[in-house]
């Protein structure tokens, strides 16, 4: 065995170890147990994504997927018919009551370990081939830190109305507004710019920026108001799915900020690419970035066409059409039907700009899609449409579980416009393929395979569909 | 193996295996497995295999668990028992042991599928890829003209073989570009940049060869193309042979000037890009010179504009002029509104014969109002420097002169052995196919074709030409691959109607309806207008020009047009000592 590999795997197994007993303090069970199962997890995940943990970042998506998997295989899984007799596999009262182990694998193990090996990753150089574009730190930082104020402010719109500030006022002994304002923006920055450190490796469109820092919201949604901020005020952890409940909207927050920070992130990011190197002729491709954007635009509405089409027909069966309708002040069928298709068009559009070069392959273009989807679950329905009615938006899982049947709409969507969009932008590049330059400059833009993208896709998708479901 | 087989039947293996899995919370262990299976099989086949990837494959399809419940679990199982999908917040919850299952079953779906891909990998070695296909022998399609005609053939041709390499496509142009010829006038104008109406082919096409060059002979008998690739340079002299399989003739029109040589060489001809450059350029010189000029019958004489022929080209030709010229008499504080004429010279008796006669009667009227002169009914007989020659006998001094009225098919075609029309255009089939030269075709001003419905000719239109390039294509496409065998589309097509500009926010429009034969809805003004420039801006090649030309009538609602002068007038259409010749010769 490599060298390398067995210094990961006594690190790993050691940070496991350590996780174990951390969460041992926390969760209810035997600290011996936990510290030897925690060993074990690291040692597993050493050996699974030695290679894939080139960086913090990824070592740290890689950590959260497989943290999560762990959880609902064992605690949800299987744990509760061995140890508590449940009937079978994964109910949800098991899962509501090992809801703290959910916390305490991402926190204790996923994250940590995750780190370790990424960090581990970035001292190898067999791995260095395999990680993408040189580092700026100044780039990570001011445009992370940008993107972090305008996500902040968005956040701080719930933090309001929800009267939070002076809950985070608390962590400097204070209630006054202001400090909780203040204080608030400095974690937004904080988080910005760790995004910016963590994930520039990985930041290729826009589309999966706004995944990843919707993940990342997840993720600190986990740590921040469940985890250090009890820790910070002294007070006991409490990590029961009630708890969970409570700070509903908090994780609707922290989702939405990720969104805005991995879009802010990517935009700047983006731009400073596009101005600095695309706009150069000497660079010039065959096609350039208006023309790119512009078919974009096309095949993305073209393709929603295929999935607005059999959303409509979920919106149809639930009754919500009538409610689209109310947009434009009228409530029939037909009124609705047509602003859906407006708005599914509009999406649509945004997909294609949002996630051209993404997929190499029909699996992934649906992951992102679904992942696409997801999103305009929590931006669309649960935030945008009650304040396009003239009403203010309620994150709470009341709202979100009305709310539920229109999410697999959003799945379903998002996975036919995917499909649909990938076709048109294939058979665009058939021909272009043809020419060997052009061959080349597209498997380069297009997004490889071994990025975290995977373990992404399941902390998002899994956490974004169960978590309205668990702490409802 | 073949690869998708191959990658089928380790997905298939993998997915009944943690088909056991989902058989946990799903109850049902045949469904389990047969579900399992088919799901194995479409990711496996979904996602390309890699060594030892165990953590991405596990990972992956683990995430796919998620919405597969969604789909499989709450909306088509309950279908299946008749019941509403289960998509409240209370039948998901219901379902959520199925949820973990699903997930689950991915992961083990995902590890099991890379260990069998492993295996395979080491047992029967890597996948093997698609054989390639065996070498067909190749159609070489060579297409002349890179106009409407030519260009969109060439487009057609491309979808229609998409990817496939049995036929190459060539395409021999003089332009390198495709001029949008409907905005020509425009370009005369000023009013639109004159490369943003000009697409070009090298970027619109994907997989053709563009030569540019000029064709100068076609020998039928040995299937060979001659092209001459620098017919304006002095010092080169290269030629380029092209072999053919297939001979598309799109090579287009000339002007005819009724063999009279004086007005060939004295009047600037308006179909090329660079003619309107001139035309452009030519306008603005008249006006610095008339500005300095203190005779007045002089002035007169430099500001006079005549434009030859009362059809669609002409008429929105001196329309754009008109607008042109009065609107520059701003910058020319010396120079009056009165010394100013465009005349217009009609053989007919009402200008726009392909309009009806009302809304060509209303195009008069609105250019008289914005100060176009008509002569209608009168021919034009000669011309001499600075003197234009009507049949009536009067004359004109005008030291500007535009042919549009009357327009030829390319004189190559007539050194071809085949049958010509009246026009000289080559007779074709109504497939476009040349009659007794098997892969010889032509279309498009060059062509003589009879629509197969209604037996009426088909117009040398633009509109016409891009449909028949559709057509073509295919038949092109039916006939390599059916090696003659399957029988050809005949051409037909009903007009959409037509549109012209006769100045600013006016025009005329006749649109057809649509499946009432030979009756049209008629629109003039301002509406009308809209209608031509949206129409046209979006028949406009390439969505970058649209944009490029969307912006440049923008900037024309806030700016005046550009006056400024961009190229060297000393060799219009006749050279200062040829026009001593010719005036030597006309005097005596
Ligand atoms: C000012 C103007 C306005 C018009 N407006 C309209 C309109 O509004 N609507 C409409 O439907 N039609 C309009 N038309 C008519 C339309 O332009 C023609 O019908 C159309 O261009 C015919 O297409 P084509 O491909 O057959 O010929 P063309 O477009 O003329 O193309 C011929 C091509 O062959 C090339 N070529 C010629 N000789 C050679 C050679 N020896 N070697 C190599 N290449 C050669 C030329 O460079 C050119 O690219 C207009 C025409 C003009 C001149």
């Amino acid at each position: 065995m490599r060298y390398s590999l067995l210094i990961s795997i006594f690190i790993c197994a050691l940070v496991g170890a350590l996780g174990g007993a951390a969460s041992a303090m926390v969760v209810d069970a035997s600290m011996s147990g936990s510290i030897l199962l925690g060993a074990l997890y690291g040692l597993i995940f050493a050996l699974l994504a030695a290679r894939r943990a080139v960086s913090p970042g990824a070592g740290l998506l890689w950590g959260l997927g497989y943290a999560f998997l762990l959880w609902l295989a064992i605690p949800a899984g299987i744990v509760p018919v061995l140890m508590d007799g449940m009937p079978t596999m994964g109910m949800l009262d098991a899962a509501r009551a090992h809801f703290p182990e959910l916390i305490a694998y991402t926190i204790c193990f996923g994250t940590p370990l995750g780190l370790a090996l990424g960090t581990l990753g970035l001292f190898q150089t067999e791995l260095r081939a395999e990680r993408p574009q040189p580092f700026s730190w100044p780039r990570a930082i001011i445009v992370g830190g940008l993107a972090g104020i305008v996500g902040g402010w968005a956040f701080g719109k719930w933090m309001a109305q929800a009267n939070f500030f002076p809950l985070i006022a608390g962590l400097a002994g204070s209630d006054s507004m202001m400090v909780g304002m203040t204080l608030h923006f400095v974690f937004a920055v904080i988080i910005g710019a760790s995004f910016g450190v963590l994930f520039q490796r990985d930041v290729r469109g826009y589309g999966s920026c706004m995944g990843w820092g919707a993940g990342y919201g997840l993720f600190w949604w986990f740590l921040g108001p469940l985890t250090v901020m009890p820790i910070w005020q002294g007070n006991r952890l409490d990590w029961s799915y009630q708890r969970g409940s409570a700070l509903f909207g908090s994780l609707v927050g922290h989702i939405v900020y990720g969104l805005i920070v991995g879009l802010i992130y990517a935009a700047l990011d983006r731009l400073w690419v596009g101005f600095f190197k695309y706009s150069d002729p000497i660079n010039r491709e065959r096609e350039g970035a208006g023309s790119r954007f512009l078919y974009s635009l096309k095949w993305g509405a073209a393709a929603s066409l295929a999935g607005g089409f059999l959303f409509s027909l979920v919106m149809l069966a639930i009754g919500f059409l009538p409610k689209v309708a109310n947009l434009v002040g009228s409530s029939s069928l037909v009124v609705g039907f047509i602003v859906h298709m407006m708005i599914s068009s509009l999406i649509g559009m945004s997909y294609g700009l949002l996630f051209r070069h993404e997929a190499p392959d029909f699996g992934s273009g649906v992951a992102w899609g679904l992942v696409y989807g997801l999103v305009w679950w929590f931006i669309g329905p649960l935030t945008l449409m009650p304040i396009l009615l003239g009403g203010s938006f309620v994150w709470t899982t009341q709202a979100a579980g009305a709310l539920l049947p229109s999410l697999v709409g959003h799945l379903i969507y998002g996975a036919a416009t995917a499909v649909v969009f990938l076709i048109l932008e294939r058979r665009h590049n058939d021909w272009l393929r043809l020419d060997p330059r052009i061959a080349a400059l597209e498997a380069r833009l297009t997004r490889p395979v071994g990025t975290p993208a995977p373990a992404l896709w399941l902390f998002v998708l899994g956490l974004g569909l169960l978590l309205p479901i668990v702490l409802g | 193996m073949n690869k998708l087989l191959r990658r089928g039947l380790i997905g298939g293996l993998a997915g009944a295996i943690s088909g056991l899995i989902l058989a946990l919370t799903l109850n049902r262990i045949l469904l389990a497995i047969v579900l399992g299976l088919i799901v194995g099989a479409v990711f496996t086949v979904a996602f390309r295999p890699a060594r030892h990837v165990y953590l991405d494959n596990a990972i992956t399809a683990a995430a796919f668990g998620v919405p597969l419940w969604a789909l499989l679990s709450v909306i088509v199982f309950p279908l299946f028992g008749s019941q509403m999908p289960q998509w409240t917040a209370e039948g998901m919850r219901e379902l959520f042991p199925q949820l973990v299952g699903w997930v689950f079953y991915g992961a083990c779906l995902g590890l099991t599928r890379q260990a069998l891909d492993d295996l395979a990998l080491s047992r029967l070695g890597p996948e093997i890829a698609a054989p390639p296909p065996p070498a067909v022998e190749k159609k070489r399609i060579v297409i002349l003209g890179g106009g409407f005609a030519g260009m969109t053939t060439a487009e057609n041709l491309e979808q229609v073989f998409s990817a496939d390499v049995s036929a190459s496509i060539l395409i021999v142009s003089e332009t390198n570009a495709l001029l949008f010829t409907p905005m020509l006038a425009e370009v005369a104008g000023s009013s639109l940049e004159p490369t943003h109406i000009s697409t070009p082919l090298r970027t619109s096409l994907r997989r053709t060869q563009v030569v540019r060059g000029k064709v100068e002979g076609i020998d039928l008998e040995n299937r060979r193309v001659r092209v001459a690739l620098d017919p304006h340079r002095r010092d080169s002299s290269e030629i380029q042979e092209i072999d053919f399989d297939h001979l598309v003739l799109a090579l287009g029109s000339i002007s005819n000037y009724f063999g009279n040589e004086n007005i060939k060489r004295l009047a600037f001809d308006f179909k090329s890009l660079l003619d309107a450059i001139r035309i452009r350029n030519h306008v603005i010189d008249m006006f610095e010179r008339a500005d300095r000029e203190p005779d007045a019958g002089k002035r007169r004489e430099l500001l006079t504009l005549v434009v030859a022929g009362g059809g669609f080209a002409g008429v929105e030709l001196a329309g754009a002029l008109n607008d042109f010229a009065r609107g520059m008499l701003a910058d020319y504080p010396n120079l009056r509104a009165e010394d100013l004429q465009i005349i217009l010279v009609h053989a007919g008796d009402r200008i726009l014969p392909e309009l009806s006669a009302p809304l060509a009667r209303y195009a008069l009227e609105r250019m008289t109002d914005r100060g176009v002169t008509f002569k209608l009914k009168t021919r034009l007989a000669d011309a001499r420097p600075g003197v234009v020659v009507l049949g009536s006998g009067e004359q004109i001094n005008a030291q500007t002169l535009v042919w549009t009225a009357g327009t030829l098919p390319n004189p190559l075609i007539k050194t071809l052995p085949v049958e010509l029309s009246k026009r000289g255009a080559v007779v074709v089939e109504n497939t476009m196919a040349v009659p007794g030269h098997p892969g010889l075709w032509a279309l498009g001003d060059c062509a003589a074709l009879i629509d197969a419905k209604n037996g009426k000719p088909c117009a040398p239109t633009a509109q016409f030409a891009l449909r028949e390039a559709r057509t073509l294509a295919r038949n092109i496409h039916a006939h390599i691959k059916s090696d003659g065998g399957k029988p050809l589309q005949p051409f037909h097509f009903d007009s959409l109607g037509a549109l012209c500009v006769v100045g600013h926010h006016t025009a005329c429009a006749e649109l057809s309806i649509p499946f009432a034969r030979d009756k049209s809805v008629r629109f003039s003004g301002l509406l009308a207008w809209l209608m031509w420039r949206g129409i046209y801006l979006s028949k406009l090649p390439g969505l970058e020009r649209k944009v490029r030309v969307l912006s440049d009538w923008v900037i024309e609602l806030f700016f005046p047009r550009d006056i400024v002068q961009t190229i060297d007038l000393s060799e219009p259409a006749a050279s200062e000592s040829e026009i001593a010749t010719l005036t030597a010769t006309a005097r005596s």
